[in-house]
């Protein structure tokens, strides 16, 4: 049975035709069952691991796996791939809120979805939207970037660049300024913060080897470390911790945070002026499929609609709802979304996220850097009405990118709080975004002079964010079209900031005295729940724990050469040109440039 | 190269790569004979014009077979017309693409639109676009810097007008994007000097005091940046500055950069517990002026040099020699 309703496929959007001029070999998206190609009537009989959940990291586990010469059987008990890192219909996403709220999906609760007429009997489909049930966005230096080249799954998918981070503060949303040109050029910052932002850039990006400068402060806070050692003022500090770090609260110590600001600044100007990647037509929801179809070239055996029944540790025999079977000869994999009935070693999910994804009906094109469909706000702690404690991340997306209709915008508003409170910040960050977005769309012609000033050399700098006043005063004139706002608190495992670490998959692993009589998951492995992380960081480390706990070692883990392939036709043809097919726009990048350009940052 | 993947090379595959190669060689040296055979034999035809497109594809730096090509050229000039010229510049512009660091190609395309049919400033305005470009991709391209200026040159003796100004504020441009870019503060340098010699600037203290103003906002944001320092170095000393202001408006100037740099080195001594040698060395310049124009109260150069040893070890015979003239 295929999906009653689903957005088009990849291979769909890009059918096997399409190719580039000068490449032999045209890029043919290879098919996938239950979406082009029909699912198996059967499932084998024996396999090496057994995965349930098409989620991120059980996909990428998946790819690994097969690609490393082990068989698996990779089967979803949803009609739909994706599992919890889904990119789903709207009416996808009603089912799917129903069965939140019967209780028949683990690790979500208190799902409350308004969807306005207008989205079905109205101007828009159902279809038209692809909403991600754990958007994330890609840091142009990561490990998962770099395994979505080796895996060339990249050329699946197709990315836009993402430039524009803000921080909300006095009722502003305060554009950016980090990189050297902009710390250069600003004309309100004084000269000796300008020396002290650009001194903490220079450090982070070899922060570990200076002991020297921030060991004494190793257990101390960040906006400590940065206010006593690097003399920078409360706008630098919250602009570095939360816009450029994407850190959750004033707690976070030095080397976590130096870490997640380093990360940032390493992976601008890697492909161009932009830190971050996302993928069009859907985030994790695209990227775990890419990685299905991957394991499938490799060899992997999908299902969908199977569920996992019971796993007996003894006879190794893995029984499903249609009453099939296989034999697993190494591992089963379980996400804890598909646990079967009666389980009884599902790791404690004791972390809520709690997420708010809105769909508006103004472009908001104001938001976006020119050229780019993506933006995120970050609100840092105690700049919400409600005197947040947590930051409130918003990841905005336009219809550039692929996942609503022109017109429209969607908005994922995520906190780390926890309890009642969290609705309250997230509200007060939603109410925020509106007001500005309300102020912004009436403001009209005459405001434009403010935007446009002028420098002491008589050129000008036109601010591209036109968010940059107060708007304390403004009473909106009407209210916003909403058009969707879906509300829900997601559990997971991995506590904020949190590594997955290697003991996490030993809770139900090591000995046979662990298992508890007339469960149905004895011996199995459970994988973690997305954390509320926003970029996709903690993926390949997890799928890289798991792969290590099944095949003994991650040496080899995605250890690929495709190279070889087209190797002699193709002698001029450098890898930069494949990375170029990663990157939808063209004008942004610049691949080619100068040696200096591409993979080092220049600051 | 960086940022490319070593291959894995089999037997198989270096094998057929050999026999590839072993073509490509022979390919490429019968096309050299044949056209360098040509050229012996005078041979000036739009055939012979073809082949030479062909090796120079091949092989940019044959500047041999560029002086082949214009000889060609400038024997069939009486026949050809406009477009071919445009088609000239279109194959140049394709090497330039590949070959940016090329100097026989920069210097074919300056001879292709010394001799193009008509002068007008059009074409020259197209060569500002396409070298405004190629500084776009790398602003730190010399050849590029170079044929801005031959460009910008050219279009001024047509339209006999001055394009300094607008120079200055594309140096403006190319030095906010990226501060190192010492191709851009050389070219400021050169920009100044004419503007003010040829009396472009109204209010030339102004001028200066702007100038003076940027350079600060530079140093302190980036006070490692070796390009920064060598423009202060030039600013501080050159007749411009030391004319257009007067003695105490000048001193004045030297002493706030003083406290400037002071602060900035002060500032490294307490964060890294280093001093900072290019501070130092300014430092040395401002006290040498100060003290020739008998305004330097107290001295410390000796103070600089023996810090410097320390900080700057290389060179540290070269502040020995200096400490010993300072005695």
């Amino acid at each position: 049975m295929l999906s009653p309703e689903r957005r088009p496929s990849m291979a769909e959007r890009r059918p096997s035709f399409f190719s580039f001029t000068q490449n032999p070999s045209p890029l043919v998206v290879p098919h996938l069952a239950g979406i082009e190609d029909p699912l198996p009537a059967t499932t084998p009989d024996k396999v090496d691991v057994l995965i349930a959940g098409t989620g991120m990291v059980e996909s990428v586990l998946a790819a690994a796996l097969a690609w490393q010469g082990s068989n698996v059987l990779h089967i979803d008990k949803n009609d739909y791939y994706g599992d919890t890192s889904a990119t789903l219909t709207v009416d996808q996403i009603k089912r799917w809120v129903n069965e939140v709220n019967e209780g028949s999906v683990s690790c979500y609760k208190n799902a409350k979805l308004y969807v306005s007429t207008l989205i079905g009997s109205g101007k828009y489909s159902s279809r038209d939207f692809g909403i991600d049930l754990s958007p994330k966005i890609l840091f142009a230096k990561s490990d998962l970037l770099s395994i979505l080249i080796k895996s060339r799954v990249h050329q699946y998918l197709e990315f836009q660049s993402l430039s524009n981070f803000h921080t909300y503060e006095n009722d502003c949303f305060e554009k950016l300024t980090n990189t050297k040109q902009e710390i250069f050029t600003d004309q309100n910052l004084p000269l000796m913060t300008k020396r002290n932002l650009m001194k903490f850039i220079k450090f982070v990006l070899n922060w570990e080897a200076q002991t020297e400068i921030w060991q004494p402060y190793a257990e101390r806070t960040m906006s400590d470390f940065l206010g006593e050692k690097f003399k920078l003022e409360k706008p630098q500090v919250f602009e570095l911790i939360f816009s450029i770090g994407l850190c959750y609260d004033l707690n976070v110590k030095v080397p976590e945070a130096l870490q997640r600001i380093r990360r940032y600044l390493t992976s601008f100007d890697v492909y161009g002026p932009f830190p971050a990647l996302c993928s069009k037509y859907g985030g994790p929801g695209e990227l775990s499929q890419g990685f299905c179809r991957s394991a499938a070239v490799g060899g992997a055996t999908y299902k969908l609609n199977e569920k996992l029944v019971s796993f007996n540790p003894t006879t190794k025999v893995a029984t499903f709802q249609d009453g099939s079977k296989v034999e697993v000869s190494e591992k089963v994999i379980i996400s804890p979304t598909q646990a079967p009935k009666d389980s009884k070693h599902v790791p404690q999910q004791q972390y809520q996220v709690h997420r708010l994804t809105c769909i508006v009906e103004n472009p908001c094109t104001e938001w976006f850097n020119e050229g780019e469909s993506a933006a995120m706000v970050v609100f840092p702690p105690g700049s919400l009405k409600s005197g947040n404690k947590e930051v409130v991340q918003a990841f905005i997306l336009g219809a550039g990118s692929e996942i609503c209709p022109e017109g429209t915008i969607v908005w994922y508003l995520s906190t780390t709080e926890q309890g009642p409170r969290a609705e309250m910040d997230i509200d007060a960050a939603l109410e925020a975004m509106e007001m500005a977005l309300l102020r912004e769309s009436s403001s009209g012609l005459e405001n434009d002079e403010e935007i446009v000033q002028l420098t002491g050399n008589g050129h000008t700098i036109v601010n591209s964010v036109k968010l940059g006043q107060s708007f304390k005063e403004y009473v909106p004139r009407e209210r916003l079209q909403f058009l969707f706002k879906l509300y829900y608190t997601q559990y997971t495992s991995t506590p904020p900031f949190g590594v997955v670490n290697s003991s996490f998959f030993d809770v139900n692993q090591d000995l046979e005295k662990k298992y508890i009589p007339g469960a149905s998951d004895n011996g199995v492995i459970y994988t973690t729940m997305p954390s509320a992380e926003i970029s996709y960081d903690e993926v390949v480390t997890a799928a890289k724990v798991l792969y290590e706990k099944i095949v003994g070692s991650d040496d080899d883990f995605f250890d690929l050469d495709f190279e070889d392939e087209d190797e002699i036709q193709a002698s001029g043809v450098a890898n930069a040109e494949q990375f170029e097919n990663a990157i939808d726009d063209d004008d942004d990048v610049n691949m080619e440039g100068s040696g200096e350009f591409v993979g080092e940052m220049e600051i | 190269m960086h940022g490319i993947k070593r291959k894995q090379w089999t037997k198989e595959l270096l094998r057929q790569k050999r026999v590839q190669d072993e073509k490509k060689i022979y390919d490429y040296r019968s096309l050299t004979e044949n056209v360098l055979n040509m050229r012996d034999e005078k041979i000036y035809s739009i055939e012979a014009l073809k082949k030479t497109s062909e090796l120079l594809e091949k092989n940019p730096e044959f500047n041999a077979i560029w002086n082949y090509r214009r000889d060609i050229i400038a024997s069939l000039a009486s026949e050809l017309e406009i477009p071919f010229w445009d088609k000239e510049l279109v194959f140049v512009m394709m090497l330039l693409k590949d070959y940016p660091k090329v100097y026989w190609i920069w210097n074919h395309r300056l001879w292709v639109l010394k001799h193009y049919p008509t002068s007008s400033p059009k074409v020259w305005q197209t060569e500002l676009a396409v070298v405004n470009k190629l500084l776009e991709q790398d602003a730190r391209n010399y050849h590029g810097w170079h044929y801005r200026r031959i460009v910008v040159g050219n279009i001024e003796s047509i339209t006999n007008k001055s394009l300094d100004k607008e120079e200055f504020e594309y140096t403006t441009i190319k030095i906010n994007n990226n501060i190192s870019n010492y191709s851009a503060w050389h070219q400021r340098v050169q920009i100044i000097s004419r503007m003010f010699q040829k009396g472009e600037v109204g209010n030339q203290k102004e001028y200066i005091r702007t100038e003076i103003s940027y350079i600060i906002n530079a140093m302190f944001t980036d006070a490692e940046d070796q390009s920064v320092w060598f423009y202060i170095k030039w600013f501080i000393k050159n007749d411009i500055v030391c004319k257009t202001l007067d003695e105490q408006e000048y001193l004045k100037m030297l002493k706030d950069l003083r406290e400037n740099i002071l602060l900035i080195n002060n500032d490294e001594i307490e964060f890294s517990g280093k001093q900072n040698i290019w501070c130092l060395k300014i430092l040395l310049v401002l006290e040498d002026i100060l003290e020739e124009k008998e305004a330097l109260t107290e001295r410390s150069s000796e103070q600089y040099l023996v810090q410097l040893i320390d900080a700057d070890p290389l060179r540290k015979n070269r502040y020995l020699h200096l400490l010993e003239q300072h005695k």
